[in-house]
C-alpha cells in the first residue's frame, strides 16, 4: 500500500506580531541585552522572575526595586522534548525546565540543554548560556545547561 | 549596542500541521488536475454534491463511483461581496476584489468563496453568469488540489463572465443566503 496523501498546512500571523512590553517587562528585556537578569521585589519582598507589574498574590503593585539574580539557578520542575519542533529554541532533543534563579522566589521557564534526559532532575543546578548576539528578546538567552560537576 | 530601553518585542505564533488527504479529495483533485469538476449524486434524493461526498448527510446513503457526475466549469452568481484590503502586515491585495457563491450548473449546492477576475466591480451582480479560468497545465496542484475538503486549492485562478444573459432569479433564489 502507498503511503497516504497528505497535505501541510501553516496557520500564522504574517510576520508576526509586534507587541509593545510595558515599563516592567522593558526594563526586564533591557537588562537581558545587557546579559543580566533582573527581578522585581514585591511589597512583601519576595522577588519576581521574570517581573510583573502586580503581584500574583496580593495584586498590589509591585515596587521599583529590581534585583539582579542568577545566573545560575535551580531546576524545580522539568519536561523532556524528544523531538524538537523548527521554532522550538533547540534542534536537539532538550527539556523545558521551570529555574529558580538564585536570588529569586519564583521560577522562570527557559530550554535546557542536557543531552539526555537521565540527566535532568529537580534539584539539578544550571545556569544560563548566553547568545552572543543580544537584542533584547527572551532568546538572548540561548538555554540553560548543567553546571560543570553538576 | 544601542542604550535605548526595550519598548517593543516580536511575538511569533505560528502553528504547522499535515493532514491526511481522503481518497475522494485525492479524486476530485485529480479530476481537477484535468478540468473536470466532480460531483456526485446521491441515489436516493438525486442532489449533486460539490465537492464529491461519500454520503448524502440528507437522506445518510452511501454515495459510490457509480454515482459520479461531472459538473460544468461555469454556473452563476448567487452571492457575493467586494473586499477592501486592509494594509495590515503581510496584506498580499491591494485592490478591491470580489468573493462570490457559484451555483455550478448541474450541481445542486454552491461553491463559495470564489475569486470573479476580468470583470469590472461595478458590474458584479446575483444572476451573473461565469467560467471557470484555469491555471495553467502543471499549476493545478494535482491531487492536492482537493485536499481542503472545499473549494478547488489553486486549480481555478478565478471565473470571469461569460456574457450569457443573466439567469433568472427564480433558478437561483434558493441558494441565496
Amino acid at each position: 500500500m502507498s503511503e497516504p496523501l497528505t497535505a501541510e498546512h501553516v496557520l500564522e500571523f504574517p510576520g508576526g506580531y509586534t507587541r509593545t512590553t510595558g515599563p516592567v517587562i522593558g526594563r526586564f528585556l533591557t537588562e537581558l541585552r545587557a546579559g543580566r537578569i533582573v527581578g522585581v521585589r514585591t511589597a512583601e519582598g519576595r522577588v519576581l522572575v521574570p517581573p510583573l507589574e502586580y503581584d500574583p498574590a496580593t495584586g498590589d503593585p509591585v515596587t521599583d526595586e529590581y534585583v539582579e539574580v542568577g545566573p545560575a539557578g535551580t531546576v524545580t520542575a522539568s519536561a523532556w522534548v524528544t523531538r524538537p519542533r523548527p521554532e522550538h529554541p533547540l534542534d536537539r532533543p532538550f527539556a523545558w525546565a521551570l529555574v529558580r534563579l538564585d536570588g529569586a522566589d519564583t521560577a522562570f521557564l527557559h530550554a535546557l540543554d542536557a543531552g539526555t534526559p537521565d540527566a535532568v532532575r529537580t534539584g539539578l543546578r544550571v545556569r544560563i548560556r548566553w547568545r552572543a548576539e543580544r537584542e533584547g528578546h527572551l532568546t538572548d538567552i540561548e538555554c540553560f545547561e548543567p553546571e560543570a560537576g553538576a | 549596542m544601542s542604550a535605548e530601553p526595550v519598548r517593543f518585542m516580536r511575538q511569533h505564533i505560528a502553528l504547522d500541521y499535515v493532514t491526511r488527504v481522503s481518497p475522494l479529495a485525492a479524486r476530485f483533485g485529480e479530476h481537477l488536475d484535468r478540468r473536470q469538476i466532480l460531483g456526485r449524486r446521491c441515489p436516493s434524493c438525486s442532489l449533486v454534491y460539490v465537492p464529491p461526498r461519500t454520503f448524502c448527510p440528507m437522506c445518510t446513503v452511501a454515495m459510490g463511483e457509480g454515482d459520479e457526475v461531472q459538473v460544468a466549469d461555469r454556473g452563476t452568481v448567487t452571492t457575493f461581496t467586494i473586499l477592501t484590503p486592509i494594509q495590515y502586515h503581510g496584506q498580499k491585495e491591494r485592490e478591491d476584489y470580489a468573493l462570490a457563491s457559484i451555483l455550478l450548473d448541474g450541481a445542486d449546492g454552491t461553491v463559495g468563496q470564489q475569486r470573479l477576475v476580468e470583470v469590472d466591480l461595478a458590474d458584479v451582480r446575483t444572476g451573473l453568469r461565469v467560467e471557470a479560468v484555469w491555471a495553467p497545465e502543471g499549476e493545478r496542484g494535482g491531487a492536492a488540489a482537493g485536499a481542503m475538503g472545499f473549494g478547488f486549492g489553486g486549480a481555478i485562478v478565478g471565473w470571469k463572465p461569460t456574457g450569457e444573459p443573466d439567469t433568472p432569479r427564480e433558478q437561483f433564489a434558493d441558494h441565496v443566503l
